[in-house]
């Protein structure tokens, strides 16, 4: 796994470099380099229809849909919007998701920043490449065969329908991949700032907070966005560990929503698209940051 | 002088709640699955020590054995037609230099949506009576062709696999796109000056030398296919008659329908071990091979 894992970020660096963009129309004429615009347009045009089309539908009626599929909605009637929004329970959803998703990543920032410092900077040699192997261990189970003992786990702790349960669930299985990036860029900070504040007088813990952590912003960044991605979206274990209607998350409130609308199309149209929308506004502004954050966790698998 | 970086207690308080954590959340789950998957256990009553029994019933489970065959079907799916698929997409915006970045961040748009998200959406568009998919081949002149995508035993893996592919692609592309920009331009120039087509270009420089990232794309979906379950489980749930039936879900099934802690258990055993089996073939074919010198 080790020698897949570090040929990534070295490829992170270059996603976003373009060769120069160039060219009138005349030039990609010439180039030969219609047709694979033509190609492209043609793949994200059957890529993205699907959202389209639940677009339309949403501002539809159930008759609308079936009869008049392809023809654009005759007015723009948020009727579904209000009644899924109502029967939904979006916002709330939405509300413990974002709430879950925050403290989750938080504290696995202050958790894998803290562990990455001490076994990237600090003079333990033997001890921090034991801890190190240990902690990437987890890269190698997946969460999904531990589903058992990790609900009677939850039981026994008595975290059973309380939030707390997926916050530290998620930071955890969060841990390995974070500890990975993080200590692979700390490691590569250069030793003269630190000895700087060492003259100065600073202790590990001010070194940390004053030096290595304003340094590494741009690693932070990156493991922040994929692990706020994965804790949003995560499904089963807020299936398993939340059972009551006013504490579960939008993925879970959504899929019980889609068990009871299955044949009201109309809301659950204007449903996805609710829940699709605010992802899609973030991924428009930060979309650079998302898919180097995001790619980077590819190795997690 | 260096001394401050010698602080033991520092170090303790730094890594201690990490491990904690660890220890709590993975570690002990790990070997609590291993231990499971030794009894015959309801979750109630006392556990029956059972030694081999869970294992060995695995290996004649009818279920479990289609379970798993449906995983390789999602792998296969995966090698013969997400691949190659994710390959010439990302050759194809590799080559154009006017709207590259546009073209990236559009196949990328369906890897943000959350997989359940997805699922319902797939769900919609395959109804039989209003369902885009329906539509579009009834508004073709191809009624006939409209069907039960999901609760049709024959159709309704295919309309998963599909669903599965729509939302994933977009993510390899991002990685091989990656790593065909990363190829020296040097090499691209020398080929061009030395006459080389776009298709010759491609097939002798381009394919080579992602090599790597075709591998990565390969341990990953053997990773990703195992375990998969999320859209499985919101869309069918394993059925019609068990027909998309995946691990993953009928672990669940096992363990918290039925209430069969140990045997559970085994089956989540037995999926770490055979990704793990998968993964380390790959790894040792893989190191066989030289690595790629530019």
């Amino acid at each position: 796994m080790a020698k897949t894992m570090q040929s990534l970020p070295s490829a992170q660096g270059n996603i976003g470099s373009a060769q120069g963009s160039s060219g009138s129309l005349w030039y990609q004429i010439r180039q030969k380099r219609l047709p694979f615009h033509f190609t492209l347009w043609a793949y994200i045009l059957v890529t993205l229809f699907p959202l389209v089309w639940l677009l339309m539908s949403s501002f539809k009626t159930n008759r609308e849909i079936t009869v008049n599929t392809w023809a654009l909605p005759k007015s723009f009637n948020f009727d579904n919007y209000r009644a899924a929004w109502e029967s939904a329970n979006i916002g709330g959803y939405a509300f413990n998701s974002l709430y879950i998703t925050i403290v989750s990543c938080l504290l696995t920032l202050a958790l894998a920043s803290a562990t990455s410092f001490a076994i990237a900077r600090m003079k333990f040699k033997a001890l921090n490449k034991a801890v190190y192997q240990f902690i990437l261990l987890g890269l190698l189970v997946p969460a999904s065969a531990l589903f058992i003992p990790l609900y009677r786990l939850i039981n026994e702790l008595h975290l059973y329908n309380n939030h707390w349960s997926l916050i530290l669930v998620y930071c955890t299985y969060a841990l390995p991949i974070t500890v990975f990036i993080l200590h692979a860029f700390m490691i590569s900070i250069p030793n003269e700032l630190e000895e700087a504040g060492i003259m100065d007088g600073m202790s590990a813990a001010g070194l940390f907070v004053r030096v290595i952590l304003p340094l590494s912003m741009p690693s932070l960044v990156t493991v922040t966005i994929l692990n706020f991605i994965g804790n949003w979206n995560e499904y089963i274990l807020s299936q398993l560990f939340i059972s009551s209607e006013a504490k579960r998350t939008l993925t879970t409130g959504m899929a019980t929503f889609n068990d009871g609308y299955r044949t009201n199309f109309a809301s659950l149209s204007a449903a996805v698209i609710m829940s699709v929308i605010p992802v899609l506004i973030v991924y428009l502004f930060l979309q650079r940051q998302i898919i180097a954050g995001m790619t980077a966790g590819g190795v997690k698998g | 002088m260096n001394k401050a970086l010698r602080n033991p207690w520092i170090y303790a308080a730094f890594i201690a709640p990490t491990l904690a954590l660890y220890l709590l959340f993975f570690l002990y789950p790990v070997v609590q699955s291993l231990y499971y998957g030794f009894y015959q256990w309801d979750g109630i009553t006392d556990k029956i020590y059972i030694g081999f029994d869970n294992f060995t019933r695995l290996l004649h489970d009818k279920v479990f054995i289609k379970s798993f065959w449906n995983n390789m079907y999602f792998l296969v799916f995966s090698l013969v037609i997400n691949i190659p698929l994710v390959v010439l997409i990302s050759i194809l915006i590799s080559k154009v230099n006017r709207l590259r970045s546009f073209y990236k961040s559009a196949v990328f748009v369906p890897v943000v949506i959350s997989t359940s998200t997805v699922a319902i959406l797939f769900g919609v568009l395959y109804n039989y009576e209003s369902g885009m998919i329906n539509q579009v081949l009834r508004s073709i002149g191809l009624d006939s062709w409209a069907q039960e995508w999901l609760s049709d035993p024959k159709l309704a893996m295919l309309s998963i696999l599909i669903a599965n592919a729509w939302q994933n692609i977009g993510f390899f592309i991002v990685l091989c796109l990656a790593a065909i920009l990363n190829i020296p331009r040097e090499i691209v120039e020398a080929a061009n000056i030395d006459g080389a087509t776009s298709w010759r270009e491609t097939r002798l420089i381009t394919l080579p030398l992602i090599r790597p990232v075709m591998f990565v794309m390969l341990l990953l979906s053997v990773s990703g296919t195992m375990k998969v379950l999320d859209i499985v489980q919101i869309m069918t749930n394993g059925g019609p008659f068990q027909s998309t039936e995946v691990m993953s879900t009928y672990m669940l099934k096992v363990g918290f329908r039925s209430m069969e802690l140990g045997y559970g258990s085994a089956i989540g055993v037995a999926m770490f071990i055979i990704i793990l089996v998968m993964t380390g073939i790959l790894q040792l074919i893989s190191r066989r091979r030289e690595e790629v010198q530019y």
